[in-house]
C-alpha cells in the first residue's frame, strides 16, 4: 500500500486513541474544591432561536449562582423532539442530570419509571408554592396521589381570528359561543373562507371543545372513558364539528389530510377565519406575515362555559440526582417573580396566578391567554397519554367521513380508551 | 437494395425516439431526485420573512448571505463540522481497516468454526440500532466513554464492522487464490499478502465500504445525541436538529438549511474522489456475496 495511505492509516488510530483517552479522563467533573453543579436539561433553546436560553444562561442562572455561592448550575439544551429519547436511555443508564424541563406530559411517564423526587413529600414548603400556580398547570405533575414537579412555563390556545374574515361577515368581535361559531359559518359560505381549521383530532386539538361543551374523556378518577366520552354533551359538540366540516367549514387537516394549508398559514393567508393556537404564533407570524394583525379572543363558549387546554413544561428533580437539597433550592428560584418574570417578553407565560397582571402590563397581547389559563384543564395525566392521541386521531375520524355516527365514534374511542386505562 | 432502405430509416426513427424516450424520463427522475437540493440550496440564500412561501422559490428574490453568516457565527457550526469530520474519517479508516483484516482472514484462513464465527458476526447486521441504544449506553458508562468523541468513535467501528466484513470478504474471494499462493512459496507472509496483494485488488470494495461508513457516521444522530452533553463535543446532525427545535418555536430554516447545505459538502467530496470504484464494487458486491 502507499506511503500516504499507510500515514493516513497510523494518524487515524494515533488519533483514535488520543479521543478515547480523553474520553476516560473526562470523569465527572465540576465538583471540585467542595463546589457542585447541578445539571440542568431542557429545550429553552431551540428552533435557533436563543431569546429565551440566553436569559436563562446569562441572567438567570447568575442570578442563583450569586445568592448561592458555590453551587453551579449547568444547562443543556436538547433537541425538543428527542429529549423524551435521551431522558429515557440516560435513566436506563443512570446518568440522569439533577433538573429536567420535562414537558407536562412526560411527568407521570417518568414517575411511573421512579425516577423522580416526589416533590410534595420532599420538600417543606410544597404546599406553599403549589397554591401560587394555576390548577390546572399544577395538575399536570400529579401521578398516583404525590406531585412530581412544579409548573415551569405554561400556554395554552384561544380562538385567533383573521380580521378580514370578521369584516367579510361584518362582524367586529370574533364569535363567542358555540351558537355564534356555528352562525358564523353560515354568514361565511360563498366568500371563499373556511370558518376554522385544525391539525388533528388529538387531546390538545379536541378537548378545549369538548370541555366547553361540558363534557370530559374519562370519570374524575382516570378509571373509565365509556360513559363520558360518549355522553349526550360531548355527542353534541362533535356533531357541531361534523355539520360544519360537511358543510365545508372546517379545513380537512382535521382528519389528518396532510396536503391541507396548515393553520400558521392558512390565517393569515386568508384561506381560513379563525384557528385554536398558542401565544408564540403572535412570533411567528411577525417574521413572516408582518403585516398580520390577528385578533385573539376566548375559546367559544358551550354549556360547559369556555374552557382551553393547558400546555407548557415542569421541572422535576430525578431521584439519581446527588444533590437534592441545592436542587429544590432551584426549583424554588424558578417560582419566583424574578424567574418568572424574566421570561415572559420571550413568549412564555408565568404558571403563578399572582404576576398574571404583570406579565400583560409586560406584553398585553398575552392579556387573553392569561384570562383563559385560569379556567385551561390538563388532559390525561398517564404515562400512555400520546395513545390516548393517537385513539382520538384513528376514531373520531369515520364521523367526519359520515360513515358512522358521532355517538358511535366516540363510543368506539372510550373503549380503546377503557382498555388503555385498564392496562 | 430498395427494401432495406426504408427498413433501415424506420428503425433509426425508431431508435431516436427511444433515445429521446430515455432521455426524457431519465431527465425527469434526474429533475425529481434534484429538486428537494435545489430547494434547500435557495432557501439557504432567502431571508427568513420569505422562506416556505407557495409556491416555493427556486430562485430567491432578495438572495442574502446573512443565513451563512449566522450558521458559521452564531450558531458555531464550523466547530460541529470539525467534531463530525474528525469522528467520521477516523472511525472510517479504522472500521475499513479493520474490517478488511478480518475479511481477508475469513477469505484466505481455514480454520475450525470459520463459518460459525462468520454468520455470528453477520447477526450483528440484523439488530436494530435503536434496539441496542440502552446496553450500549450502559457499556459506554462503564467504559467511561460518555460524553466524548472517543465514545462515538468506537462504536461507530464496532457498528460498521459486520457489513464492511460481509462486503470485503465478497470482494477478497473473487480474487484469484493463486496469485496469494504463489506470494506465499515465493516466501511472503500473510501481512505482506494482505497489504500487498488483497488490499490492492480489492480497491472497489475499499471504496465502497468507505463511502458506506463515512456516510453512516456522518450522519449518525441517535447515538450522538445520546452519549454527548458537552456542548462542544456536539456532532453537525445534533447541532442541525437544534436549530430546527420544536413545532411551537419560530424555526430559523435559512438557517437551518445554510448548515445544512454545508453538511452535504463532505458527502459530496467523498462521493466524487471514490465514485471511480464505486459503482464497479456495487457490482461485483452484488454478485459474490
Amino acid at each position: 500500500m502507499k506511503r500516504p495511505t499507510r500515514i493516513l492509516a497510523a494518524s487515524a488510530a494515533a488519533a483514535a486513541i488520543a479521543l478515547i483517552a480523553a474520553g476516560c479522563s473526562a470523569g465527572d467533573g465540576g465538583d471540585s474544591g467542595g463546589d457542585i453543579t447541578l445539571t440542568f436539561w431542557g429545550s429553552y433553546g431551540n428552533g435557533g432561536n436563543s431569546a429565551q436560553q440566553d436569559v436563562l444562561e446569562s441572567t438567570l442562572i447568575p442570578a442563583f449562582e450569586k445568592a448561592h455561592p458555590g453551587v453551579h448550575v449547568e444547562y443543556l439544551d436538547v433537541p425538543y423532539d428527542d429529549l423524551l429519547q435521551k431522558l429515557t436511555t440516560s435513566a436506563a443508564g443512570d446518568e440522569l442530570p439533577d433538573l429536567v424541563r420535562a414537558d407536562l406530559g412526560w411527568v407521570p411517564r417518568f414517575a411511573d419509571l421512579g425516577v423522580l423526587v416526589p416533590l410534595s413529600k420532599e420538600m417543606d414548603d410544597f404546599q406553599e408554592l403549589a397554591d401560587a400556580t394555576y390548577p390546572g398547570v399544577l395538575a399536570t405533575n400529579l401521578w398516583k396521589g404525590e406531585y412530581y414537579g412544579l409548573p415551569l412555563d405554561t400556554n395554552t390556545r384561544v380562538l385567533i381570528s383573521n380580521p378580514a374574515a370578521l369584516q367579510a361577515t361584518g362582524r367586529t368581535e370574533p364569535p363567542a359561543t358555540f351558537a355564534d361559531f356555528q352562525k358564523m359559518a353560515s354568514e361565511l359560505s360563498g366568500t371563499g373562507i373556511t370558518l376554522f381549521a385544525d391539525g388533528g383530532l388529538g387531546a390538545w386539538n379536541l378537548m378545549p371543545w369538548i370541555w366547553s361543551g361540558g363534557g370530559d374523556i374519562t370519570d374524575a378518577d382516570v378509571t373509565k372513558s365509556s360513559g363520558y366520552l360518549d355522553s349526550a354533551a360531548n355527542v353534541k359538540t362533535l356533531q357541531m364539528l361534523v355539520d360544519l366540516y360537511k358543510a365545508g367549514q372546517i379545513g380537512n387537516g382535521i382528519v389528518g389530510n396532510e396536503g391541507a394549508v396548515s393553520t400558521s398559514e392558512g390565517l393569515p393567508g386568508g384561506n381560513y377565519a379563525t384557528i385554536l393556537d398558542g401565544p408564540w404564533m403572535t412570533g411567528i407570524w411577525a417574521g413572516q406575515f408582518p403585516d398580520f394583525a390577528p385578533v385573539y379572543s376566548p375559546v367559544p363558549a358551550g354549556d360547559g362555559g369556555s374552557i382551553s387546554v393547558v400546555g407548557g413544561e415542569d421541572i422535576v428533580l430525578t431521584a439519581s440526582s446527588k444533590h437534592q437539597k441545592e436542587a429544590m433550592e432551584f426549583i424554588r428560584f424558578t417560582q419566583s417573580e424574578e424567574f418568572q418574570l424574566a421570561l415572559v417578553p420571550t413568549g412564555q407565560l408565568s404558571v403563578i396566578t399572582a404576576l398574571g397582571e404583570k406579565q400583560v402590563a409586560l406584553d398585553p397581547k398575552l392579556e387573553i391567554f392569561t384570562k383563559q389559563l385560569e379556567t385551561a384543564r390538563n388532559r390525561l395525566a398517564i404515562p400512555n397519554a400520546s395513545e390516548v392521541d393517537t385513539i382520538l386521531n384513528t376514531e373520531l375520524v369515520p364521523a367526519f367521513e359520515g360513515t358512522i355516527s358521532a355517538k358511535e365514534a366516540l363510543a368506539n374511542a372510550a373503549e380503546k380508551i377503557d382498555e388503555l386505562l385498564a392496562s | 437494395m430498395t427494401a432495406v432502405r426504408p427498413a433501415r430509416s424506420a428503425r433509426r426513427i425508431a431508435g431516436i425516439g427511444a433515445g429521446t424516450l430515455r432521455h426524457v424520463v431519465l431527465l425527469a427522475g434526474a429533475g425529481l431526485m434534484i429538486a428537494p437540493f435545489l430547494y434547500m440550496i435557495a432557501i439557504s440564500f432567502t431571508p427568513n420573512s420569505y422562506v416556505l412561501t407557495t409556491p416555493p422559490q427556486f430562485i430567491p428574490e432578495n438572495p442574502t448571505l446573512d443565513n451563512y453568516a449566522q450558521a458559521l457565527d452564531a450558531q458555531d457550526i464550523p466547530r460541529y463540522f470539525l467534531n463530525s469530520l474528525l469522528v467520521a474519517v477516523v472511525s472510517t479508516v479504522l472500521s475499513v481497516l479493520l474490517s478488511s483484516m478480518m475479511a481477508y482472514a475469513f477469505a484466505r484462513f481455514r480454520f475450525p468454526g470459520r463459518e460459525v464465527i462468520f454468520r455470528i458476526l453477520l447477526v450483528g447486521l440484523m439488530i436494530p440500532a435503536v434496539m441496542l441504544l440502552i446496553p450500549q449506553f450502559v457499556l459506554a458508562k462503564h467504559l467511561g466513554l460518555l460524553d466524548s468523541l472517543g465514545g462515538l468513535v468506537v462504536f461507530y467501528v464496532a457498528g460498521s464492522l459486520a457489513l464492511n466484513t460481509f462486503l470485503l470478504r465478497g470482494f477478497l474471494e473473487q480474487t484469484p487464490a493463486e496469485l496469494d499462493e504463489a506470494m506465499q512459496m515465493d516466501g511472503a507472509n500473510a501481512w505482506t499478502r494482505y497489504w500487498r496483494l488483497a488490499l490492492p485488488l480489492a480497491k472497489p470494495g475499499l471504496a465502497t465500504a468507505t463511502i458506506f461508513t463515512f456516510l453512516a457516521c456522518w450522519d449518525e444522530f441517535a447515538w450522538a445525541l445520546t452519549i454527548i452533553n458537552d456542548p462542544d463535543s456536539r456532532t453537525l446532525p445534533v447541532a442541525i436538529r437544534l436549530l430546527a427545535g420544536q413545532g411551537n418555536n419560530a424555526v430559523q430554516w435559512g438557517v437551518v438549511f445554510a448548515a445544512s447545505v454545508m453538511a452535504v459538502v463532505p458527502v459530496i467530496v467523498v462521493f466524487l474522489v471514490f465514485q471511480r470504484y464505486f459503482v464497479q464494487g456495487l457490482v461485483s458486491g452484488a454478485v459474490k456475496g
